[in-house]
């Protein structure tokens, strides 16, 4: 029943929302929601740990450890970037879009994330793999219309590119689904919708024809991976994320990410045991490693910090597909691990980035005249923290997973892949710093202070805060979680 | 043997009596589609009788290639009718060659015709010809594919054996490699019959006309034959289309009514092969000449296709 | 055997089915004209829906007809009138311009027919033909063909209103495979793909009416700023 509580909540958001006719309210109703969410899934975390998976409707709704992790990752995102949305959408629009947001825009603003919020959690809190997939389909629409919603020419091009590649990704993603139907349908006979159950599933997979699961994971991959973000099908996301407004493209880069990869990770442990886990896990280390590689270049010689918020994505993203397809007790971990750490740095450096953004009213780290540590105090220090935390600097908790995931690496005998990663990672650090000092450090601009609205900073503190606790002191409910998430993340035959 | 002989001279006969009149009810039931009169369907053998009785002018600077190439023209077309079942599932030459000696006789015909139009050196002819052979090299890959394609289930390039393959099969006929090659070519029909869209054979306007430029200097007894040769080229044309994929009606048995059934069902199905041509003419506007090798290719495609749905559905 | 009970008719019916939906699927390569390629599109689906029905009439499984009918009913009825409304609306030019000439398009579908073949082919291997519950499965490799033709004609097509026709006849592929590997995914699931089909389309369409007001065209190679 908690799950179908839980779903209700943004639902019932986006009705409210619809039907509000002022601002404050929407804004009301956004963080109730959120807050009410995020208690609903921490409530539904512990119920998980204590009495192990849940499920609801013959398993429509269903709920073990990892998805409780992925759903509690979902609400704890909304939760942070609710007050911070409300800031941002109060403050200075854009170039190109208008100046003041009409209390239209504000509703199909908070309307459509109400929305996307709900089909997110849909895909962490269904039990049908098809379900999913219808899902992850309504997240890409409801947040095509987040990434044009300014309007702009730009930011058309951007929905655009990021609804064709969603598209053609998810519908790949279809085909492997179907194809999993089939392997089910044939290998058990089971042909009622209780057949792309994940318990009954992942119990028959060994009965699956290995062709057919080989074929439906490759395209599951793919589609998965182009709504994840990995290379070569992350084109859309630069575009996507810089034009998006920096709450909405933080909520797609963690909260939606996670859902993707999730996913992915469900097929693979399917696949994995039906052929054995050595192609599923060596797809997953060359997209991974691919994924970090290509990111490498587009992160050193950035023009703008939007984007490069962009190429870190996609860089975190292949660390978290390279740290399960290591695979074994240690790369479960840090895959996550590297999830729900992630989930909290990204945020902030799309936060502090976005208050930047505002201010200045550009994103060029070409034009900039540096020193907007100065004008912004609190955000300047934050995007510092950030850009330290992402790439996984210590004692930031980053550092953690992304060590977990190399020492899974090395242990699984993937040297070559290890190395490379710590390589390319060094790369990307030395780019990430030296881009956010060129920035942040430097003489006092010719701006006014900044850093006024409190909706704006508060979440910050808050972030960073709960960031360096992390690093030193993970609370044990939540350890346990991580620890089972882990567990149902890793390969068991 | 003298049963394949008698075989062969019925066959024969069939083809050079008959042909005429096909030719003559297509025209006619065009024209009554066009609410016109038109002529009677027997004028293609008055038209005959009068070409022949007639004389002859030769141009001056003709060679012997052009008093060659109607009588080229003629024995090919009717050798090449002889290697199609008609009535019978054997062809009466069956043994002497399979379908590519049938095609490959149609084009030696062709390749005569089109040597002699270049003859005279009139402008005419030499234009004749150039389109011809476009339009030839086009439809020929196409005619290929699908005939390739009915041969691969069959198992033979002999057509006697494609139509006897196909008898036992329930709803071959409806198998998609079988209705896209039959689409392929009925293209290929109308193009090498110089049938709208393609051509048009009541029309002697130079922009337009392709068959008609290149026999222009021929007259008399020789134009009977050309004309005679494509109508009989027409005919075989249409029963290897009918017979091939549609072959459930001939005889295979022996017996007068055995055999007087299929060949009136064999006539049936040429008449209604000539009822969809009728139907194609009247209700297409010609194709301009350089719009031809868009519609050929449309063939081409068809013919691929059909090629690889053999494969693609196992033809289980 | 009657006709309409006979199972190799019921074959027959839908490999030749199966067969034109392919044809039309490269008719959507070599169509220029836009309002066509709608109403091609349309037929297809229409054809679909009908070997949809054709399968639930010889397993008599009810959800299946269910599927039939929403294709027919979305499919070759309400996207096409969506999509002809919405040319008829913005005025867009008909041509649509493709990048590659029509030729090599047709050449590169059949080659990427054959690649369908190879690649479902030895899924086809594994699979027991001839028993009333193997009907339909020979189509797997036209849908794979369909869902492949179908991204050529995405990365081909310049007008965003193409990209999207290119983007349903992809889809059909996938209810094809769907239709004839599984005799359709379970009802709750396809009902789901349905309501995402529609909607992605009404996101789509009101995409490019606003990329048509912004950019005064349709032509997504000009949609090009944002690079790096």
């Amino acid at each position: 029943m908690a799950l179908a509580w839980l779903l209700a909540i943004p639902l019932a958001g986006a009705a409210a929302t619809g039907a509000a006719r002022r601002r404050a309210w929407m804004e009301f109703i956004y963080c109730l929601g959120a807050g009410a969410a995020l208690a609903a899934s921490a409530f539904l975390a512990a119920a998980v740990l204590s009495g192990g998976p849940v499920s609801f409707l013959n398993g429509f709704l269903y709920a073990d450890a990892l998805s409780a992790l992925v759903t509690l990752l979902t609400c704890a995102v909304w939760a942070f970037s609710a007050p911070y949305t409300v800031g941002y959408l109060r403050g200075a629009q854009p170039a190109g879009a208008p100046a003041r947001l009409g209390i239209r825009e504000l509703r199909l603003y908070y309307a459509l994330s109400h929305l996307f919020v709900f089909t997110l959690l849909g895909v962490s809190l269904t039990g049908n793999l098809g379900i999913m997939w219808v899902a992850l389909e309504g997240a890409t629409l409801a947040s095509v219309f987040l990434v044009a919603f300014y309007g702009k020419p730009t930011s058309l091009e951007a929905a655009w590119k990021y609804a064709i590649i969603g598209g053609v990704g998810l519908s790949m993603a279809l085909f492997g689904t179907i194809l999993t139907y089939y392997a089910a349908f044939e290998g058990t006979g089971m042909e009622t919708w209780e057949a792309l159950n994940w318990p009954f599933l992942i119990a028959a997979a060994p009965s699956f024809n290995p062709l057919v699961m080989r074929l439906a994971f490759i395209l599951v991959l793919l589609g998965y991976g182009a709504k994840a973000g990995l290379a070569p099908m992350h084109t859309w996301k630069p575009d996507a994320y810089s034009e998006a407004p920096a709450p909405a493209a933080a909520m797609m880069a963690t909260a939606m990410l996670n859902c993707a990869l999730y996913g992915l990770g469900r097929f693979f442990l399917l696949s994995a045991r039906a052929t054995g886990p050595g192609m599923p896990s060596k797809l997953l280390i060359v997209f991974g490693i691919l994924s970090i590689a290509i990111a490498t270049p587009f992160i050193l010689v950035q023009k703008s910090y939007r984007r490069l918020l962009a190429y870190s994505s996609i860089e975190h993203c292949g660390i978290i597909t390279l740290s399960i397809g290591f695979g074994g007790p240690l790369g479960s971990l840090g895959a996550v691990l590297h999830m729900a750490f992630h989930s909290l740095a990204k945020p902030l450096l799309f936060f502090s980035a976005g208050n930047a953004q505002q201010h200045t009213g550009d994103d060029s780290l070409r034009n900039t005249a540096g020193g907007l540590v100065h004008a912004l105090p609190w955000s300047g220090a934050a995007l510092f923290a950030a850009v330290l935390a992402v790439t996984g600097t210590p004692p930031f908790p980053l550092f953690l997973s992304e060590f977990t995931m190399l020492r899974a690496g090395f242990a699984q005998g993937h040297a070559w892949a290890s190395i490379t990663a710590v390589i390319l990672l060094v790369l990307i650090f030395s780019g990430m710093f030296g881009h956010a000092a060129r920035l942040l450090l430097g003489p006092v601009p010719d701006l006014p202070a900044g850093d006024r609205n409190r909706w704006t900073v508060y979440p910050l503190a808050v972030l960073s805060v709960v960031l360096l606790v992390l690093a030193f002191w993970i609370p044990a409910p939540l350890s346990s979680l991580l620890a089972q998430a882990a567990s149902l993340l890793e390969v068991k035959p | 043997m003298t049963a394949t002989v008698l075989h062969a001279v019925l066959q024969g006969l069939l083809l050079l009596l008959l042909s005429p009149l096909l030719s003559g009810l297509i025209r006619t039931a065009k024209a009554r589609l066009q609410t016109r009169r038109g002529p009677s369907p027997l004028q293609p053998y008055r038209d005959l009788g009068k070409l022949l009785r007639k004389g002859m002018v030769i141009p001056e600077t003709a060679s012997p290639v052009f008093a060659a190439a109607p009588f080229v023209v003629f024995s090919t077309t009717l050798l090449a009718g002889l290697l199609a079942p008609t009535v019978f599932a054997a062809a009466p030459l069956s043994q002497f060659g399979g379908v590519l000696a049938l095609v490959y006789l149609l084009g030696l015909g062709r390749f005569f015709l089109a040597l002699a139009a270049l003859d005279t050196g009139s402008a005419f002819g030499g234009m004749g010809s150039s389109r011809e052979m476009t339009i030839a090299a086009l439809a020929e890959p196409a005619l290929m594919l699908a005939v390739f394609t009915v041969a691969l289930t069959a198992g033979s390039t002999d057509p006697s054996r494609m139509a006897q393959a196909a008898i036992g099969q329930s709803w071959r006929f409806l198998a998609p490699s079988q209705m896209l090659a039959f689409t392929a070519l009925f293209v290929v029909l109308l193009a090498e019959t110089g049938r709208i869209p393609v051509d048009n054979p009541a029309t002697h306007l130079e922009l337009t006309m392709i068959h008609e430029a290149m026999i222009l200097e021929y007259s008399g007894p020789w134009l009977a034959l050309i004309e005679w040769s494509a109508s009989i080229k027409q005919m075989v044309l249409l029963t290897l289309l009918a017979n091939l994929f549609i072959p459930f009606t001939l005889a295979s048995a022996p017996g007068v009514p055995a055999i007087l059934s299929a060949a009136a069902l064999y006539l049936l199905k040429l008449l209604l092969l000539a009822a969809a041509v009728v139907l194609v003419e009247t209700t297409n506007a010609k194709m301009r000449l350089f719009r031809v090798p868009e519609l050929l290719s449309v063939a081409f495609v068809l013919g691929a296709l059909a090629l690889i749905s053999t494969f693609l559905f196992g033809g289980r | 055997m009657p006709l309409l009970s006979d199972p190799i008719f019921g074959q027959t019916m839908i490999t030749l089915m199966a067969a034109i939906v392919l044809v039309l699927q490269i008719t959507l390569v070599a169509q220029k004209s836009l309002v066509s390629s709608i109403y091609v599109f349309a037929l297809q689906s229409f054809l679909l829906a009908a070997i949809a029905g054709t399968i639930a009439w010889f397993t008599g499984a009810g959800h299946i007809y269910m599927a039939a009918v929403l294709t027919f009913l979305l499919k070759s009825l309400l996207l096409p009138a969506i999509l002809i409304r919405l040319v008829e609306q913005i005025r867009i030019e008909h041509e649509m311009k493709p990048l590659l000439n029509v030729p090599v398009s047709v050449v590169i579908s059949g080659m990427l027919t054959l690649l369908a073949y190879v690649v479902a082919e030895p899924l086809q291997q594994q699979m027991s033909f001839g028993s009333p519950s193997s009907l339909g499965h020979n189509t797997l490799p036209v849908a794979v063909a369909l869902f492949l033709i179908g991204f050529f004609l995405i990365a081909n097509r310049r007008k965003a209103l193409s990209q999207v026709l290119a983007l349903l006849s992809l889809e059909n592929g996938l209810f094809l495979a769907a239709i004839s590997l599984t005799y359709g995914m379970p009802l709750i699931v396809e009902l789901g793909v349905f309501f995402d089909v529609l909607v992605a389309v009404l996101v789509l369409t009101i995409l490019v009416g606003r990329i048509r007001e912004a950019f005064d065209s349709m032509d997504v190679t000009r949609l090009s700023r944002l690079r790096g």
